[in-house]
């Protein structure tokens, strides 16, 4: 036991450079391995976390102005299925003006205090101090218009004087859905700050936030607070399933691309390590036959090699965890970005388990493995030739390319890479991973940049939308139709309904001009305008289990609602609802209700487009309602983090490759020095030498590109595909520049001239009768 | 008669660690062009430094070498490469062939890392040089193919290979058979009466008996010199040296 205690540390520091170098390697890949996890158990369910920290309400009510009386109030909050409520809130919409636009906000009280329901988290700046006409803005604000703390916005008050209050803070509010609601964004001020502007509190708005005893039964308690009056008094209500929905919706490409790169990553980390430990140990089966000739047993022998990599694997996966722990904000950023959170590091025991128990794992078998095939190795065999038995060959490239004329070090460095076959296998692989990784970047990258330019293949076909409050549908529309630069618009009436087994979705009703539009129609065609026709999302077909050519029957409205049957022709992406929308013609629902004037229009420009001009054209007043937005604004700027953190990721993967591209020279060199000093001694060049091995090294490259960019390609396809059907968002077309790949093959030969310089510069000094006297 | 080979005191130190050992203490010998030279001395008296520094693989502590009209010291590890691939051939004990290589291919390899010849000239002398030393037939075996005499001389093929005006050999025969060891040296003296220079470090009377004549060396300095011819009274000579 001694014994074997004595040749681990020897050999761990006898090779010192190479047992480093593993000791890097088995770091970043168990560094690789915490990211993944840990970006994938984060990007789990943090709506939820985030809902739960803040108290946040599952039900908000937005009443009628005028219609609610106090007594409704507590009558509602003394339900049995309510545990908790924000009590009445007070909220007044108004526009507010800064940088020369106008923007409808809901100026929102909130108490001095935190309240226990519904809390806001602060994003940045400050929360208000007490007494001070100041406001908080909800992250919309933000993220559309740019805002933040040390902005100001300027308000209309009820007598006609504008004042201007400094913007301190940005908050998230979970209950702010911002991708189904009509209501305008949030801005939240103090009670008292409130009456000074709009001091007629009959005209403020009431609304109420609930908690449920069971948060899945919105509905029930909806329609229970619903039938206590013979009036409608409720306006709109918020469900917190929908707002999950809409936040998940957003963080949905990241979800999609992470998880994706999270798998790739995990496969990557067992391959490298698996490869790299095999190719030492087998490297180091000379020794072996040593070790067995003074008298070892083989499984003596496996003590040693495995107990080498048991000590360096256990050091390397404290180092990669800790390295993943520091890293994790990183990839995470997209998802706390889009959802809201904010980062904490998170420490998960599965995480932990998990690197810890996969990576020294992995690491131990492929050593014992190697290890085993070298205790069976004839001892004298070994000593010999080093146990991976030597192609004792020349390559049949090498051939070729020596009657072709190529210089010597080139043949004999293209011959070189066949001599020890299992090694460079091994090394090839392990290169051919980072080039997939790149690809893996590339493509990701190229596909974003493809569907920002095309928002039409997300299903965001138009450049603007438009949408109304007190206008008329007419007078919209009249003023759309004469805005400049404005080509061609529809409108969309949204129209709630649900199965007839009961599951509730929304459809998009909508008139116009709808050929002026690129629908990006993933299978059949659009519907014919005024018939009974329907396009499905891809979500909403593989939710109720139907198929394009299929009819589909629907409750409109309410429970007791005009039922109305559609046949789906086509199917298209549906950027909402997780793809679970209907589009229709407005003309076959509007017989059916009262109310289908449409509230939200959607605008092609003209390229040469002012959007100011247009801006200011359909709000020329003040208090005009009709709120413009263009389309550039509303493309998650996530994204950008999201290309950032794959690169960052594929440049982990890339150094991990040139770190092997390292010990594949390194090791080959150790080997190959008697050859070395032979070549030497007939009269080649320290450079030739160095080129030799570069050639070595470079050629097996080229081999890893010709592998690794179609795998690439493949993997990244269908990784992507996989993601993409699970979220219901349809089929992604894979794109990938030409001259990102093409750059791919210089920049893998300067990754493997890299990473076998040093070796092959140290090989080429060597002492010629130095090596030749050790025979 | 011009001599290629003049080696003035000759000095050589060895440091390992704080251990310094002095391996040639000041050796000056000529070799004159169209010899055949041999080396004699005990196991450790420094006759492959002698040789290894006379073909520019090592560097000389001190002294001069000069061989034809290089001068052999401080010389860049390209030059002493340069000179190596053109002007001396070494043949070894341990023949020291490229494993993954066949015969020609080995035999061919100097000729074409020094370029300036066309692949059929090369070709055409490496075919001359195996049939010549009797091993045409063995052209495309790789070297685990043959037996140690064959690889010998596909070791005496490549160092002929670029026609260079000396050839090193350190025991050519320590490790043949002595049937095998006599061709070698028959060959290597029909090479010789053709005019190819040769300096041959053994410890065989007999096959320093080929030589024309032989240097004697213990600890490092050469203490005797001797004509060739007579088998056993180099055995007596060599002998006396203890
Ligand atoms: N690189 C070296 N470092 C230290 N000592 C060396 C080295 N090379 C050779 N020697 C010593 O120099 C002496 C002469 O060696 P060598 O020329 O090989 O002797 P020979 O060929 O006559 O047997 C020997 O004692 C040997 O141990
Ligand atoms: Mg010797």
């Amino acid at each position: 036991m001694h014994a074997i205690w004595q040749k681990i540390w020897a050999d761990l520091l006898h090779r010192r450079l190479v047992s480093l170098l593993i000791l890097g390697t088995i770091a970043a890949a168990a560094a690789l391995l915490t990211l993944a996890l840990i970006t994938l158990f984060n990007l789990e369910a943090p709506y939820d976390k985030s809902h739960a920290e803040l108290n946040g309400a599952h039900l908000w009510l937005h009443f009628k102005p005028g219609r609610v009386r106090a007594m409704d109030i507590r009558q509602i909050e003394s339900l049995p299925q309510v545990t908790e409520s924000t009590g009445r809130q007070f909220s007044y919409t108004t526009s507010v003006r800064f940088n020369q636009q106008r923007v409808p906000v809901s100026l929102r009280v909130i108490p001095p205090e935190p309240p226990r329901v519904n809390r806001l988290r602060l994003l940045s700046g400050r929360l208000l101090n007490p007494g001070e006409d100041e406001v908080l803005i909800s992250r919309d604000l933000r993220d559309i218009y740019h805002l933040g703390p040390g902005d100001q916005l300027e308000i209309l008050r009820a007598d006609g004087r504008r004042v201007t209050l400094p913007i301190v803070g940005v908050v998230y509010d979970p209950m702010y859905d911002n991708y189904r609601s009509s209501l305008p964004p949030y801005a939240y001020l103090s009670e008292d700050l409130l009456a000074s502007l709009f001091p007629d509190k009959s005209t403020w708005e009431w609304s109420l936030g609930l908690r449920l005893a069971d948060p899945e039964a919105v509905q029930t308690v909806l329609e229970q607070i619903e039938a206590m009056r013979t009036v409608t008094f409720i306006a709109s209500h918020t469900d917190w399933r929908d707002v999950r929905s809409s936040a998940i919706f957003d963080a949905q490409m990241a979800f999609i691309f992470l998880s994706a790169f999270s798998f790739f990553a995990i496969l990557a980390t067992v391959l490298i390590v698996v490869s790299i430990v095999s190719s030492t140990v087998l490297a180091q089966i000379k020794q072996i036959g040593i070790l067995k000739a003074v008298g070892f047993t083989g499984q003596q022998v496996l003590g040693v090699y495995v107990g080498q990599y048991a000590l360096l694997s256990l050091l390397g996966t404290i180092l990669g965890f800790l390295l993943g722990l520091g890293l994790a904000p990183l990839p995470l950023k997209t998802v706390t970005a889009s959802l809201n959170t904010a980062y904490r590091p998170p420490f998960n025991p599965w995480t932990m388990l998990i690197v810890f128990v996969a990576v020294p794992g992995i690491t131990m078998l492929a050593a014992m493995t190697a290890s085993a095939r070298g205790a069976r190795v004839n001892t004298i065999q070994a000593i010999a030739v080093g146990g991976e038995t030597l192609l004792k060959k020349s390559f049949w490239l090498a051939r070729v390319l020596e009657r072709a004329g190529a210089p010597m070090p080139l043949v004999l460095g293209v011959n070189d890479v066949f001599v020890k076959p299992l090694r460079s296998i091994l090394a090839g692989i392990n290169l051919t991973l980072g080039v997939m990784g790149v690809v893996f970047g590339l493509a990701l990258s190229g596909t974003i940049r493809v569907y920002r330019q095309n928002p039409a293949l997300l299903g965001l076909v138009y450049d603007a939308i438009v949408t109304r409050e007190q206008s008329s549908d007419d007078r919209a529309r009249r003023l759309i139709a004469q805005a400049p630069g404005v080509e061609a618009f529809y409108g969309e009436y949204l129209v709630e309904a649900q199965t007839l087994d009961g599951r509730l979705l929304k459809l998009r009703a909508v008139e116009g001009d709808m050929e002026a539009f690129p629908f990006h129609i993933l299978e059949g065609r659009f519907f014919q305008p005024g018939s009974s026709e329907a396009l499905a999302g891809k979500g909403l077909l593989d939710w109720l289990g139907l198929k394009v050519g299929d009819s589909l029957t629907l409750v409109l409205d309410k429970d007791d609602g005009p039922q109305a049957t559609w046949v789906i022709v086509g199917e298209y992406p549906e950027p909402a609802d997780a793809g679970q929308r209907l589009m229709v013609s407005l003309s076959s629902v509007r017989p059916l209700l009262k109310h289908t004037d449409p509230s939200t229009y959607y605008l092609k420009l003209s390229p040469s487009a002012d959007p100011q001009a247009i801006r200011a054209f359909l709000s020329p007043r003040r208090e005009s309602d009709l709120n413009f937005t263009l389309m550039e604004d509303v493309i998650p700027s996530t994204v950008i983090y999201l290309q950032v953190a794959i690169f960052a990721l594929a440049g982990i993967l890339i150094g991990i490759a040139m770190v092997n591209i390292l010990i594949m020279s390194l090791l080959s060199a150790q080997e190959k020095l008697r050859v070395v000093g032979i070549l030497k001694t007939v009269g080649m060049t320290p450079w030739q030498v160095i080129f030799m091995f570069i050639t070595s090294a470079s050629f097996l490259g080229m081999l890893s590109i010709a592998a690794g960019v179609p795998a690439g390609l493949v993997l990244t396809r269908n990784l992507l595909n996989l993601m993409a059907d699970f979220t219901g968002f349809g089929q992604i077309s894979v794109s990938v520049g030409k001259a990102a790949l093409l750059a791919l093959l210089p920049f893998t030969l300067f990754v493997s001239v890299l990473g076998s310089f040093l070796p092959a510069r140290w090989a080429a000094k060597v002492y010629i009768v130095h090596v030749l006297r050790k025979e | 008669m011009t001599t290629l080979v003049e080696i003035r005191d000759l000095r050589k130190t060895y440091q390992t660690g704080s251990v310094r050992f002095e391996a040639l203490r000041g050796i000056s010998l000529d070799v004159e062009e169209g010899d055949f030279a041999a080396i004699m001395g005990q196991s450790g008296s420094g006759k492959s430094t002698l040789l290894h520094i006379t073909g520019g693989l090592d560097q000389p502590t001190a002294g001069s070498v000069r061989v034809g009209g290089t001068m052999l010291q401080a010389m860049s590890e390209r030059e002493l490469a340069l000179f190596r691939r053109a002007q001396v051939g070494f043949v070894f004990q341990f023949f020291n062939l490229i494993e993954n290589l066949n015969v020609r291919a080995n035999v061919e390899l100097p000729a074409l890392l020094k370029g300036g010849q066309s692949r059929r000239d090369i070709h055409r002398r490496c075919s001359f040089l195996l049939e010549r030393l009797g091993i045409a037939d063995q052209a495309n075996k790789y070297p685990w193919e043959l037996s140690g005499g064959q690889q010998q001389r596909v070791a005496i093929a490549r160092a002929l290979i670029n026609q260079p005006a000396l050839l090193l050999a350190d025991e050519p025969t320590g490790n043949l058979d002595s049937a095998s060891g006599e061709e070698v040296l028959n060959i290597l003296r029909q090479f010789n009466q053709q005019g190819q220079t040769i300096l041959m470090v053994t410890h065989a009377a007999s096959a320093a008996a080929q030589a024309d004549y032989i240097f004697f060396i213990r600890d490092g300095l050469l203490v005797d010199q001797m004509p060739g011819g007579d088998e056993k009274a180099i055995a007596q000579r060599l002998a006396d040296l203890r």
